[in-house]
């Protein structure tokens, strides 16, 4: 293998351990020491040359290469049926509306939310039911940390350094939810976003800490759709005001009364956006009345549009939960979608 | 066992600091605040302190249309015209 990065030599792997620790290059847990051969697999499985430019960012002018992913990918626990979904994700971040600096950089302390769809679920059995959103399925777990492992050494984006988050959440070890498509009758997220069915995709968000709700006591879709605009109205005034891309995930249970009611996502969709907002005179009433001022009648709307809620089908069949995902800090990071790029169902080189 | 640095081993894409001025007598020095209100109180008291302590000849106040983001291209051609620019951070 012909690598551009620098060799580290470990007498064995609990010495690699210590030594990845010592120079700030993991997470605080484990990792698989990333040696050449495994670095390579993931690099023949997607089909990329070692120097393949994912991208730039640009406000530190950084390279992303493919196989310092690749790298970061294997120390994650990735094997290389994972790695497209890496390379995706850092795509989809490095699109410029995702503002991928500030969303990492922020004291306002969110992590990147990737939300998987399409095909290459299945392949990964990636499952997007029970325990969604915490650690339902291998892929999920590995991938996620794998985008924070990146993050980590490619962008400095360490706590204290770059990551000036004032606290953080636990989705900054990993943050990765695959859309229930098969026990949904929805158009999956990425069919709303991409226009294409049976594409396989990542969905990058600036996201903060997900709020649970629970309404198990109506089937009536407008009820159930109160209860996730009024945690959206309480983000709203707890923490930012301003409009973003806020996702709400639906687990089965809500999911069948929808369906009951002949409600699709563009309903809840429309419902919410016409319910989640506040006046800015409600500050006053969670301790923010010096910031009131001048306009308490002024309306602050969670979404710019109804488009802007992401409506997700995952999660165990029973219960009546959901989840509601706040934006980080509003508009100023945009929701970015791609496509995979590598043929996950090609034979390995 | 050999293993690889998953690092960003100092790759950079292009751009580096310029050199420091001289003196700050007679500089036309800019200020960038990220639009956050309490920038204002904080950059009166810089401006003030580069006039009267340091001589600079003049400080141009500009401020960033999002503060979580790079500054905007007319911005960055704008600064092109000055001896050094500060960017600070007031929240």
């Amino acid at each position: 293998m012909d690598s551009p990065s620098s060799r580290i030599d470990a007498v064995d792997f609990a010495a690699a351990q210590e030594l990845y620790h010592s120079r700030g290059w993991t997470d605080g847990l484990p990792i698989v020491p990333p040696t050449p051969e495994l670095v390579q697999a993931c690099l023949d499985w997607a089909g990329l040359p070692s120097e393949h430019l994912v991208g730039i960012e640009p406000v530190r002018e950084r390279t992303i290469t493919a196989e310092k992913l690749a790298i970061n990918s294997v120390m994650a626990g990735c094997l290389p049926q994972h790695f497209p979904l890496v390379i995706a994700s850092f795509t989809a971040m490095l699109q410029e509306d995702f503002l991928l600096h500030g969303a990492t950089a922020s004291t306002g302390g969110c992590a990147v939310l990737l939300i998987i769809n399409g095909p290459i679920r299945r392949d990964l059995e990636m499952t997007g039911t029970f325990n969604a959103l915490g650690n339902a399925d291998r892929a999920s777990s590995v991938i996620g940390r794998a985008v924070r492992l990146g993050l980590i050494n490619l962008l400095d984006v360490r706590p204290g350094e770059i990551d000036r988050s004032t606290l953080g959440h636990p989705g900054k070890f990993t943050y990765c939810i695959a859309e229930d498509e098969e026990n949904s009758w929805w158009p999956s997220l990425a069919e709303e976003r991409l226009g294409v069915s049976e594409i396989s995709s990542v969905t990058a968000v600036a996201a903060m800490a997900p709020r649970q709700i629970m309404n198990e006591w109506t089937t009536d879709p407008e009820e159930i759709c109160d209860t996730i605009a009024a945690e959206i109205r309480a983000n709203q005034l707890h923490y930012s005001i301003w409009a973003g891309n806020y996702t709400v995930v639906v687990p089965g249970q809500l999911r069948q009364h929808f369906n009951d009611a002949g409600w699709s996502k563009a309903d809840i969709r429309n419902y919410v956006f016409q319910q989640a907002r506040v006046k800015r005179g409600e500050w006053a009433g969670v301790g923010k009345g010096s910031v009131v001022k001048d306009r308490a009648d002024r309306e602050y709307l969670a979404m710019d549009s109804p488009d802007d809620l992401l409506v997700v089908a995952a999660g165990g069949p029973a219960g009546g939960f959901a989840q509601i995902i706040p934006p980080w800090l509003g508009t100023k990071s945009r929701a970015s979608t791609v496509a995979v790029g590598a043929c996950v169902d090609c034979e390995v080189p | 066992m050999e293993l690889l640095n998953p690092s960003h081993e100092q790759q950079r894409a292009g751009s580096a600091a310029p050199p420091r001025l001289d003196t700050l007598k007679g500089a036309i020095i800019g200020v960038i605040s990220n639009g956050k209100e309490n920038t204002v109180p904080f950059f009166d008291r810089v401006e003030s302190i580069l006039r009267e302590r340091y001589g600079v000849a003049k400080v141009v106040r500009r401020t960033k249309l999002n503060y979580s983001a790079p500054a905007e291209v007319d911005l960055m051609s704008e600064a092109m015209g000055w001896d050094a620019v500060l960017s600070g951070v007031g929240d």
